[in-house]
């Protein structure tokens, strides 16, 4: 593409840019020095700005991702008072280098997919970014091995300093525009242009640091053969896990969300921060189980993300080469560069495809990726000791519109959110019902709420079972625990007087812990009762004073007692819900029953807290439990190192 | 729902946390609106041993602190330990290189101070090494906005999240230039966080006040080391500034 190329002397940049500081409408802001660094900041004066910088602490990515950011006001006096406020400051970034807006373009393929975040949008569309090309090569950085040196999309004017005069490359309308109204520039002979040319065919030789893979799909496939590479724990254990490397990260855009109530217990805001993998506390849920507990196994998901998962996902390697990490570790040991051309050294080819799942899902909801929907409390039934039923009604009285296994995030605000599976099945009533255990705030505070009380609805989300993929086969229900809460609502699907003729013989197994602690017994004694229905239920331990009528022992006990009676193994479809460690040894004996893999569905169970697959929490290898499931196909996941283990 | 009665207590401390308390200006006619505070020596005469949430700023030093902890442990719901001297030991865990004798001795010289309970003392505890504490605010001194969040949370009904990573994260985020670059040895890689690396942002480099979330491999610390030409004596000491006996790596 051909793109149109002015000029401007030096003595009328500075005068265009003085032009765009005192123009009120909008907030200017570009490189600075800070000591011996630079960063990105407020201009005063264009002769604050140091275009010849090499790289800046943080990138840009602040202006569109702030370090901390308020997505919502509430007061708490109120019954459900929510408000939003977006930031709609036109803002002028100067002096962007090419990789940070390389970097920004990765992050518009994540928060403007189909859950588009509006935060990040409207900063996007509000601001105009005057890229610089690189005069000074950091020490660090590795981007001309990626080709993010240099780019031709993704700003609105892009400098190139050319001695005497700066070369203005036309990106958008807008900066054209901008430039039209603010500055005096001339068109750009074909001399300058060769200039441009040769600027950015001379600038790879000046990086000390090369990669030795630089394709998309031989690093993919590098990164899988060495999944289990000694590197990843000889290099994990001088780790400091203070997350530095994902802090200064262009491309990295996890965060975590809190709410914040003032001293007088009235205003409250939810707020946005940064959150980063290494940290140990990035995948810990409500009961204090943490998924991804050794440093070892948070270092190598860092590469992993950036080489294979969200390769596979978006199709770029999702680093930029900007050297940011290598710069803030103090052990030196996230440099990319090193990592990669260390594996390269081992070699190996893999199956790149081996941690990500293909798999499409609709939102119901679009563009509700934050705030939730105002639902009334409308019964609460205490089942056992630590769990209570509740149902809840959205308040414009449409039905949730879910399928069953989908999961929904339940707001409480000056708490927060958590997500719960639903435990109805789908229905034309406006009503649903959640189950939940106290475990943490979020649920404790639940606890103290009565009917008529709101709370915060967001979803349904996740994939959900695909109850047509089930028909005209057996059915073989395995729930340990509070498994059977989401389970309930297929097994309510299924069992609905329209549904039941397309499913053939129903068999439910479940397992709880005591007695006292099994749940929908009462949903139990009538679904037994429908006609090709079999229901086990067992307990771990039993105590002398307990009334117990079903088996005593794990859930793995109930499957020598099906084998005696008929089943026919290669069309049942095997549905699996429970505590992380039950899956290896159910899906053992569902193997020896002779239930092929590809008949066996999980719903697995991780830190699932934005609920579009943005935030990063819920990531099982190349996954994201909260948008590729929680359902999932065992044959789809079993290769998933981190599913299982 | 009646507002919890709350109560300060110091033990051996400059009581500076307390004063961060006091410091809320107008902001503390909304802490009384959401808590009773019936003692608080810095700032009321009135006192109360009938109280919810019992605040303890200081070390315990000594058997008559060991008691008199131990006593408002029973009255209390919730315990909370305020600032360093509370939380870690801090400070006053120096001494902890000398014997209470050695101690006495260099302080009193040969003055006769037997039978004065006063003066009895043992070696430095902080008070989770004497009474259960249910909450921390760390810091020397506390963080206010924490204190308001402990506060908040705990009138919610709500367990305070304090962060479990390190002063880096908080640092990063603040787009400081890291002290290490700048030729000094600071403790935030390895120090809780929830300051808002007040001090590295300020320049100064982190002295480990909110306690050490992690103690890294000598290797890893050595490396460090050298690569910023930095002395292996000079973080030792930064190190026994606040956490005095404990191991800073492997």
């Amino acid at each position: 593409m051909k793109q149109e190329i002015k000029t401007i002397s030096q003595n009328e940049m500075g005068i265009f840019v003085n032009k765009l500081i005192q123009n009120d409408h909008y907030e200017v802001v570009g490189v600075k020095s800070k000591g011996e660094r630079f960063v990105f900041d407020e201009l005063e004066d264009a002769n604050e700005l140091r275009l010849d910088y090499d790289v800046t602490i943080l990138p840009p990515k602040k202006y569109f991702l702030p370090q901390y950011e308020k997505l919502m006001d509430f007061d708490l006096k109120k019954n459900f008072d929510v408000k939003t406020k977006f930031d709609n400051k036109p803002r002028i970034i100067i002096g962007v280098h090419p990789y940070d807006i390389v970097a920004l373009t990765q992050t518009d393929r994540v928060y403007l997919d189909d859950q588009k975040d509006d935060f990040y949008k409207k900063r996007r569309e509000n601001t105009i970014i005057i890229g610089i090309d690189i005069q000074k090569v950091s020490e660090r950085s590795f981007s001309a091995s990626l080709g993010t040196h240099i780019t031709d999309t993704g700003f609105d004017l892009m400098l190139t300093n050319l001695g005497n005069k700066y070369a203005i490359t036309i990106g958008s309308q807008k900066g054209k525009l901008l430039l039209n109204q603010n500055a005096s520039t001339d068109e750009a002979t074909d001399d300058e242009i060769k200039k441009i040319a040769k600027i950015h065919i001379e600038l790879p030789s000046k990086y000390k640091k090369k990669l030795k893979v630089t394709d998309e799909n031989e690093l993919s496939s590098l990164l899988v053969a060495n999944y289990e590479n000694a590197l990843w724990e000889e290099r994990s254990d001088r780790c400091l896990e203070c997350s530095s490397c994902t802090m200064v990260c262009p491309t990295c855009y996890c965060y975590d969300v809190k709410d914040e109530v003032s001293l007088n217990l009235e205003d409250g805001t939810r707020l946005r921060t940064w959150d980063g993998c290494l940290l140990r506390d990035f995948t810990k849920v409500g009961s204090g189980e943490v998924f991804r507990d050794e440093i070892k196994d948070r270092y190598r998901h860092r590469f992993f993300r950036k080489g294979n998962y969200l390769t596979q996902r978006y199709g770029f390697i999702a680093c930029v080469g900007c050297g940011r990490c290598s710069t803030a570790c103090l052990p030196d040991i996230a440099d990319p560069c090193d990592v990669i051309n260390e594996l390269h050294s081992f070699g190996g080819k893999g199956n790149k495809d081996k941690f990500f799942l293909k798999q499409q899902i609709d939102f119901l909801e679009k563009g509700t990726i934050h705030v939730p929907r105002k639902a009334t409390i409308t019964r609460i039934e205490k089942l056992t000791d630590s769990e209570t039923l509740y149902e809840i009604e959205l308040d414009d009285k449409k039905p949730l519109g879910h399928k069953p296994g989908q999961f929904v995030e339940l707001s409480l605000f000056g708490i927060g959110e958590a997500p719960f599976g639903i435990s109805t099945g789908p229905s034309q009533n406006s009503k649903f019902e959640l189950v939940v255990r106290k475990v943490g705030n979020l649920t404790s505070k639940l606890a103290t709420l009565k009917v008529g009380d709101s709370v915060g609805i967001r979803g349904p989300l996740g994939n959900g079972f695909d109850v047509k993929s089930l028909e005209g086969k057996h059915l073989l229900f395995v729930s340990g625990g509070t498994g059977i809460i989401p389970m309930r609502s297929l097994i309510e699907y299924c069992l609905d007087k329209k549904n039941r003729d397309k499913f053939k013989y129903i068999k439910i197994l479940y397992g709880a812990k005591r007695p006292c602690e099994v749940l929908f017994q009462k949903e139990i004694n009538e679904w037994e009762k429908c006609l090709d229905v079999s229901c086990r239920l067992t307990v771990d331990t039993c105590s002398g004073g307990e009334c117990w009528v079903g088996s005593v022992g794990l859930i793995t006990t109930l499957f020598p007692k099906l084998k005696v009676e008929r089943i026919d193994p290669k069309n049942t479809i095997a549905i699996v819900i429970g505590p992380p460690v039950m899956y290896k040894f159910v899906i053992k004996c569902l193997q020896t029953l002779g239930v092929p893999e590809k008949n066996i569905l999980v719903s697995l169970e991780r830190r699932m807290k934005c609920g579009v697959g943005k935030c990063g929490h819920c990531q099982i290898n190349g996954i994201y439990v909260c948008r590729e499931g929680p359902v999932f196909n065992y044959a789809d996941i079993k290769g998933l190192p981190e599913a299982f283990e | 729902m009646k507002k919890p009665r709350v109560a300060f207590f110091d033990f051996a401390s400059c009581e500076g946390c307390q004063l961060q308390i006091a410091d809320l200006e107008e902001e503390i006619l909304d802490l009384i609106n959401i808590v009773d505070v019936v003692s608080f020596r810095e700032v009321m005469k009135e006192h109360s041993d009938d109280y919810d949430i019992a605040i303890i700023e200081g070390s315990i030093m000594r058997p008559i602190d060991e008691g008199r902890l131990k006593e408002i442990r029973e009255n209390a719901k919730i315990l909370v330990a305020l600032g360093a001297c509370a939380t870690i030991g801090g400070i006053n865990k120096i001494r902890n290189q000398w014997t209470p004798s050695e101690v006495k001795k260099e302080v009193y010289g040969n003055y006769n101070l037997k039978g004065n309970d006063f003066f009895d003392v043992f070696q430095t505890k902080a008070v989770d090494e004497v009474v259960k504490v249910d909450y921390n605010i760390h810091g020397c001194p506390i963080n206010r906005d924490e204190f308001k969040k402990v506060i908040t949370s705990i009138a919610m009904g709500k367990n305070p999240e304090i962060p479990n990573y390190p002063v880096c994260v908080e640092c990063k985020k603040n787009e400081n230039i890291c002290l290490f670059e700048l030729g000094k040895f600071c403790l935030g890689p390895i120090t809780r966080a929830g300051c808002n690396s007040i001090c590295p942002t300020n320049g100064s480099p982190c002295d480990g006040c909110r306690g050490i979330l992690k103690k890294p491999e000598v290797e890893c610390i050595n490396d460090i080391l050298e690569r910023y030409n930095l002395d292996y004596e000079e973080m030792k000491r930064r190190c026994n500034i606040y956490n005095y006996g404990k191991e800073v790596c492997k």
